[in-house]
């Protein structure tokens, strides 16, 4: 699905062009005015509401990443992301408040990237243990073991003891100012965009790479068929436990990511539907694509958004409009879906490519 | 294979529509208003939502703020709190000038926000953490605080019950509280619970968890059973409140219930049946359909806007959110008078002017100072007696502890 058409008289003479990935100067120029768009247009165009919802898009997209890592790429089915994400977010939070920092680590603005890194890491290790089962039981009873992550974590452990350390009651609040990498103290809707934005090209970039490496390949056997794969040599376990491992630390960069956005967090904020949303996300988007967990995750987000701006203009002659928006909104997630797995079943991603492969194509059909 | 475009057409038409959204006009005052109509709240958020959007309406119908009509952005989100966060922006972009919030979670994440973007954020979460100016300076609501409610509760039983029991003067009188552990807005005001009852020595004894969710509280009324407590006091929402009680008088625990607000409605004594016969709540308003200032023109806008509902369907909720819009609009009168809308204004020259303001609806007076963010110091304690709501008792906490009043009990 990945593949290129590239155009006449254009071929590789090395495995590094081969490699490479864009691989025309076309490509490369959409891409470089990709990121201008990205990191210098949409700041500057996009108000506070639009870039609020730009976060949110990179903040789905950065937990869709590790659910399209273990749905679409190791086949492991999971309905418990938000756990990671939570345990990320909490690691992060205690880090900051609770950790005794020295003084030049404080100084210098450390503090805040050393707790995402361990964030990350403890979010990896957690969904290991999360994981562990996948070596015995697939499919519908891991969808259960997943399940168990996301009530043991956030409604169990974070709910009743996590969130009562320092006496805060439930809610964590960052006072104004902790919240720094290096001397840039992200303390506004934009700074947050641009931290988001970097961190999701990481991730993006990292799972790119991974995916075509020679784990990834075990990982997309083991989604296949998990009994070829392992007849090939492949540890099976180990690779399962290893896709956990990297869905998790994705999921604890996002959380990380995600209290700079609000400076508080509590256990609210990761319900056992947003587990469930991610996974949404990636079947809209399309399974087994990461460009699909991006386009996910901008419909999710943004078309959802749009329909209700067009609502808006209309709410002065009907008020009860606004109000009932939400109905139409949690309905439009389910029909979405269905929809998709009835007349798009490959998601956005293969349309997409469709798109793309017309014009390269054209005027040949194929 | 034909292509399918027919909804990529469609996509498009809605983004296109989605550009067509424009701001308030100039004469017009945008406020936001984020309400739970679909979430984990929706059970009370709904009533409440009404209320907000009636409120509104009516204020409008008698002359706006000073002349200039009130444009309403008004969304359910769900108790979805990133919905909550992308609503807030919206409502910044529409250049809201405050916003009527909700509960707890959008509350508790929004404050740090609310602060910095000096955005007045009036809600119906009435945790006494939000009344101290130094800490939640924008976050205001017009209600007895929890932690109020909870010494006044505890007040009134000890003043008007416990010289009426058979042990009084013979033992300390014993109390015990329910609620969530876990739940920021359950666990609000038990420290302040703790203390009074240690005040007026009483015997406290084991907290009992109950979740807000609960359906049997069983286990939990046989450990109270050991403690034989004279009175429980219930800080969870009415569902679980009526569970509770409902448990204590099947097992015949044999306590007095009192119930901070949000357990004490009109839907208790329909969940909890005879059970609910003699409870004590603290209701800072009047109950729907009382006799007090300002409730005909509540009932006329729920007929009118939302006839559909049957009256008696409704609830205290709609008085609540009545309350809210109603001191809203009284402090951006005052900042309009004084030419100065913005957050800042409205906060200094609208809330922290208010003394001893009565807005009706069965409210306490209201006053807001800038070192004082408690609304009032009178908690109105209800009794539910014969199928009726009838007010018991009226504690003016400041009147009667002056000194901790002023100096200990703020903020907690």
């Amino acid at each position: 699905m990945s593949t290129t058409f590239l155009p006449c008289g254009v071929y590789h003479e090395n495995y590094a062009q081969d490699h490479a990935w864009f691989q025309t100067n076309l490509i490369k120029g959409k891409m470089i005015l990709l990121f201008v768009l990205l990191y210098l247009v949409v700041p500057w165009v996009a108000d506070v509401y639009w870039i609020s919802v730009m976060n949110q898009v990179g903040y789905t997209i950065m937990g869709a990443l590790g659910v399209q890592l273990l749905i679409g790429y190791c086949g492991q089915l999971t309905l418990g992301h938000a756990a990671f994400i939570a345990v990320g977010a909490y690691t992060s939070t205690l880090l900051i408040l609770e950790f005794p920092w020295p003084q030049f680590l404080l100084d210098v603005g450390l503090a805040y990237p050393i707790s995402i890194f361990v964030a990350a890491i403890v979010a990896g290790i957690w969904s290991v243990l999360f994981g562990l089962p996948s070596a015995r039981v697939k499919g519908f009873y891991l969808i259960l073991t997943t399940m168990a992550a996301q009530f043991i974590t956030v409604d169990f452990l974070i709910t009743q003891y996590i969130s009562q350390i320092g006496g805060r009651g439930q809610a964590f609040s960052l006072p104004a100012g902790t919240i720094k990498i290096g001397p840039w103290t992200i303390d506004s809707d934009v700074k947050v965009y641009y931290m988001i934005l970097t961190f999701v090209v990481i991730c993006i970039a990292g799972v790119a790479n991974l995916v075509r490496s020679r784990v990834g390949r075990a990982w997309i056997a083991i989604r296949d068929n998990d009994i070829s794969a392992e007849v090939m040599g492949i540890n099976i376990v180990q690779y399962k436990l290893m896709a956990f491992f990297v869905a998790g630390f994705i999921g604890g960069i996002a959380g990380a990511c995600w209290i700079s956005n609000l400076a508080a967090i509590s256990p609210e904020h990761f319900p056992w539907f947003w587990s469930l949303w991610l996974v949404g996300v990636i079947l809209i988007g399309g399974v087994g694509s990461i460009h699909g967990t991006v386009f996910g995750a901008l419909f999710m987000v943004v078309v959802m958004e749009l329909l209700q701006m067009a609502v808006m203009p209309l709410s002065d002659a009907y008020p009860k409009l606004l109000m009932d928006f939400l109905f139409i909104k949690e309905a439009a997630f389910g029909l979405s879906i269905c929809l998709f797995l009835l007349f798009e079943p490959n998601g956005l991603a293969y349309r997409w490519w469709q798109i793309k492969n017309y014009f390269n194509l054209w005027p040949f059909s194929y | 294979m034909k292509p399918k475009r027919s909804w990529w057409v469609w996509l498009s038409i809605v983004m296109i529509l989605g550009w067509a959204a424009g701001a308030g006009a100039a004469d017009e005052i945008n406020i936001g208003a984020l309400n739970d109509m679909t979430g984990a709240t929706s059970d009370v958020g709904k009533d409440y939502a009404l209320g907000i959007a009636e409120a509104i309406n009516y204020i409008n119908d008698t002359g706006g703020i000073n002349g200039k009509k009130i444009k309403l952005f008004q969304f359910d989100y769900g108790y979805r709190i990133p919905e909550a966060l992308t609503k807030y922006s919206l409502f910044k972009q529409k250049k809201c000038v405050a916003v009527l919030g909700w509960g707890t979670g959008d509350t508790e994440a929004l404050a740090p926000t609310v602060g910095k973007d000096k955005m007045p954020y009036i809600s119906a979460s009435y945790s006494g953490h939000l009344c101290d100016p130094k800490k939640a300076p924008y976050n205001l609501f017009f209600s007895t605080d929890y932690s109020t409610q909870a010494r006044g509760l505890i007040t009134a039983w000890f003043d008007k019950k416990w010289p009426k029991k058979p042990d009084f003067g013979k033992r300390k009188p014993r109390i015990v509280f329910a609620y969530m552990f876990a739940s920021p807005f359950s666990s609000a005001s038990i420290k302040a619970a703790e203390d009074q009852a240690t005040m007026l020595g009483f015997e406290v004894g084991p907290k009992q968890d109950v979740s807000l969710f609960a359906i049997d509280t069983k286990s939990q009324i046989l450990a109270m059973k050991d403690f034989k407590p004279d009175v429980v006091l219930h800080t969870n929402t009415v569902m679980s409140v009526a569970a509770t009680i409902r448990d204590a008088y099947a097992l015949e625990l044999g306590a007095d219930n009192i119930i901070v607000n949000w357990g004490f409605d009109e839907a208790l004594p329909v969940l909890a049946g005879k059970a609910a016969e003699g409870a004590m709540g603290c209701a800072p308003w009047a109950f729907f359909g009382q006799d007090v200032k300002l409730m005909d023109k509540v009932k006329e806008y729920a007929q009118k806007f939302n006839p559909g509902i049957p009256l008696e369907k409704r609830t205290i909720h709609t008085i609540q959110a009545w309350a809210n819009a109603m001191g809203l609009a009284e402090a951006l009168k005052r900042a309009d008078k004084a030419g100065d809308l913005t957050g800042e204004g409205i906060l200094k020259k609208g809330f922290e002017t208010m003394r001893n303001y009565e807005i009706g609806l069965g409210l306490a007076p209201v006053s807001f100072t800038p070192t004082d963010h408690r609304p009032q110091s009178k908690a109105r304690i209800y009794e539910y007696k014969d199928g009726k709501f009838v007010m018991m008792d009226e504690v003016d906490l400041k009147a009667r502890w002056p000194e901790k009043w002023e100096k200990e009990w703020l903020g907690w």
